[in-house]
């Protein structure tokens, strides 16, 4: 199981191990992560379950798909150079070690 | 189990049987103040004249709506008069081939709706629109203003058709008959939601008949000559192919869009509208900063739910707050009474535009149906709000005792809103 670490906007780390094949959204929620707000369930229209990966993390994951990457022009927090909707990126090996920063807000 | 051997297994004096004896679910008034009472004891009750187990708080209904696996929203516009056969065969023979897509589909069927749906309803395309929307809301204050009168009716003037004018720009229709497609949607709403007798059901199934003619042409016309609108966005996801989407459920899209995108912004628009003349400092506050009004949305959004609640049906058993329902039993999810709980609102009866939480209400439902047009709505309540503070600062409701509220199950909206201008 991959394990991930969020940042919550105060500073404080949760480390969770995150199963493969959900959605990291789907993960947080599950394990509690605050910060989270995900209004739409991963459907991928709210835009309320923005994150910040590390650059690394990051690069590993590619580009997100066009329409994500609409619709992180309205998330609320200010949109960072690897900012993505955590409902659209999937659990698994690749994602181990990720850091991921949870916003101050979601709206 | 019939409905009456439900209640009766629950003892008379619980107050669980207590709340769905009380429960009235097709009157307003007194309706907040019933839940209130009823929600610090009693987070779920079965009410037998609708054979629905009610869930009173945010927690409960929000699990429910997340939980897609195991409730279904196969009956969320369920009729709640079952329509008689002929009239069914009325519809056939008038060709009415309208399906679910969406609201009342479970994954897949749902997802395959959604996905085509959101290549157009999205915040992108919904930007813009701005512009238009503002001008629309323009053009319905300049006809105020001009009208010379000093009491108007809101709704009459300005809120009743404001919203389906905005579906129609999502049509790509700016001459449409906006009266037209309310006449249809009130019937729709009626036919679903309300208690009609045999002849009134039959008379609605004409107008039903009507409007989908009227969104089936307007696709056939779209295959003709595509622009850049709802109904050219989903033939254009389907791209001719039924494995996708095919061209019957392209137009049961677009007639659910007719119905979905305006009369529930009509109600929360006079809701809100409602809410802030009752209070004419508060009125005063957002006459003099205009900033505080995205928050004044939302409050009004939670505090006056207009989609006061919604249905589910349980897919296999199932537990909601220690209850226990069989599989197959019917959830009706207050979100007006969600939308009050303390537990996440403190004061939660207390109209405050200054709420910092306001917007974690559930008016537009939650999970994988959440509502698409929530951040359209968002826009048209704030222009409308800022067009009128600006418009008629002093603005003042009159007669409030007239105003009354439609008796459906879902829906609650103000159907007059008389305003003294005081220009
Ligand atoms: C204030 C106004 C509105 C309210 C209160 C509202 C409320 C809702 C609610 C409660 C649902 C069902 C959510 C669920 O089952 O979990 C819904 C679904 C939906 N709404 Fe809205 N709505 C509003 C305005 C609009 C507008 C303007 C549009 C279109 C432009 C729209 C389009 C839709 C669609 C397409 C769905 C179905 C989503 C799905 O099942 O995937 N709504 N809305
Ligand atoms: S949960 Fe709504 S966009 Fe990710």
């Amino acid at each position: 199981m991959p394990k991930l670490t969020f940042i919550s906007s105060s500073g404080d780390r949760h480390e969770i191990a995150a199963s493969n094949g959900a959605s990291v959204m789907e993960c947080a929620v599950e394990h509690g992560i605050e910060g989270i707000v995900a209004e739409c369930g991963g459907s991928m229209s709210c835009g309320t379950c923005h994150i910040y990966l590390d650059q690394e993390a990051y690069e590993r994951l590619g580009i997100p798909a066009t329409a994500e990457n609409d619709l992180l022009d309205f998330v609320n927090a200010p949109r960072r150079p690897t900012s993505r909707l955590s409902c659209q990126i999937k659990v698994d090996e690749h994602l181990d070690g990720a850091v991921i920063s949870v916003p101050q807000s979601q709206y | 189990m019939t409905s009456t051997t439900i209640l009766s297994k629950i003892p008379a004096g619980c107050p669980m049987h207590q709340a769905g004896e009380r429960f009235q679910p097709f009157e307003h008034k007194g309706m907040t103040d019933f839940y209130a009472s009823v929600r610090p004891e009693v987070p779920i009750f079965y009410a037998p004249s609708i054979d629905c187990w009610v869930v009173t708080r945010r927690e409960d209904a929000l699990a429910v709506l997340r939980d897609h696996e195991r409730f279904s929203a196969s009956n969320a516009t369920a009729p709640i008069v079952p329509w008689p056969e002929e009239m069914h065969q009325f519809l056939r023979d008038q060709h009415f081939t309208n399906e679910s897509v969406q609201v009342a589909c479970d994954p897949p069927r749902h997802t395959r709706g959604r996905n085509a749906a959101m290549t157009f309803l999205n915040m992108k395309k919904f930007q813009n629109y701005e512009a238009d929307v503002r001008a629309l809301a323009r053009s319905y204050i300049n006809e105020i203003s001009n009208s010379g009168k000093d009491i108007v009716d809101l709704v009459e003037s300005f809120t009743y058709e404001y919203p389906a004018k905005v579906a129609f720009l999502l049509l790509g229709e700016k001459q449409l008959d906006a009266r037209k497609l309310k006449q249809w949607a009130d019937l729709r709403i009626k036919l679903i939601f309300g208690t009609l007798t045999h002849e009134q059901q039959m008379e609605a199934a004409r107008d039903l008949a009507d409007f989908w003619h009227f969104a089936s042409a307007l696709v056939e016309q779209r295959k003709k000559k595509p622009g850049d609108d709802y109904p050219s966005a989903l033939l254009a996801a389907r791209a001719g192919d039924d494995s996708i989407l095919t061209e019957n459920e392209v137009k049961s899209l677009v007639f659910g869009l007719l119905l979905a995108a305006h009369e529930t912004t009509t109600n929360a628009a006079g809701n809100l509208l409602f809410e802030l003349l009752k209070r004419p400092i508060t009125w005063q506050a957002i006459v003099e900063d205009q900033s505080l009004i995205p928050n004044a949305v939302e409050e009004g959004l939670r505090y006056a739910t207009s989609t006061i609640a919604w249905r589910r049906r349980a897919k296999v058993d199932v537990e909601i707050a220690g209850v226990q329902l069989p599989r197959g039993s019917q959830i009706l999810l207050s979100l007006t009474s969600a939308n009050r709980d303390e537990k996440q609102f403190a004061d939660g009866e207390i109209f405050d535009i200054g709420r910092s939480n306001a917007r974690s209400h559930i008016a537009f439902g939650n999970g994988i149906h959440h509502c698409l047009g929530a951040p359209l709505a968002r826009m048209e309540l704030r222009i409308l709000l800022e067009e009128l503070t600006t418009a008629f600062p002093k603005m003042r409701l009159e007669d409030e005792e007239s105003i009354s509220f439609l008796p459906t199950l879902s829906f609650r909206g103000p159907d007059r809103l008389p305003v003294r201008l005081n220009r």
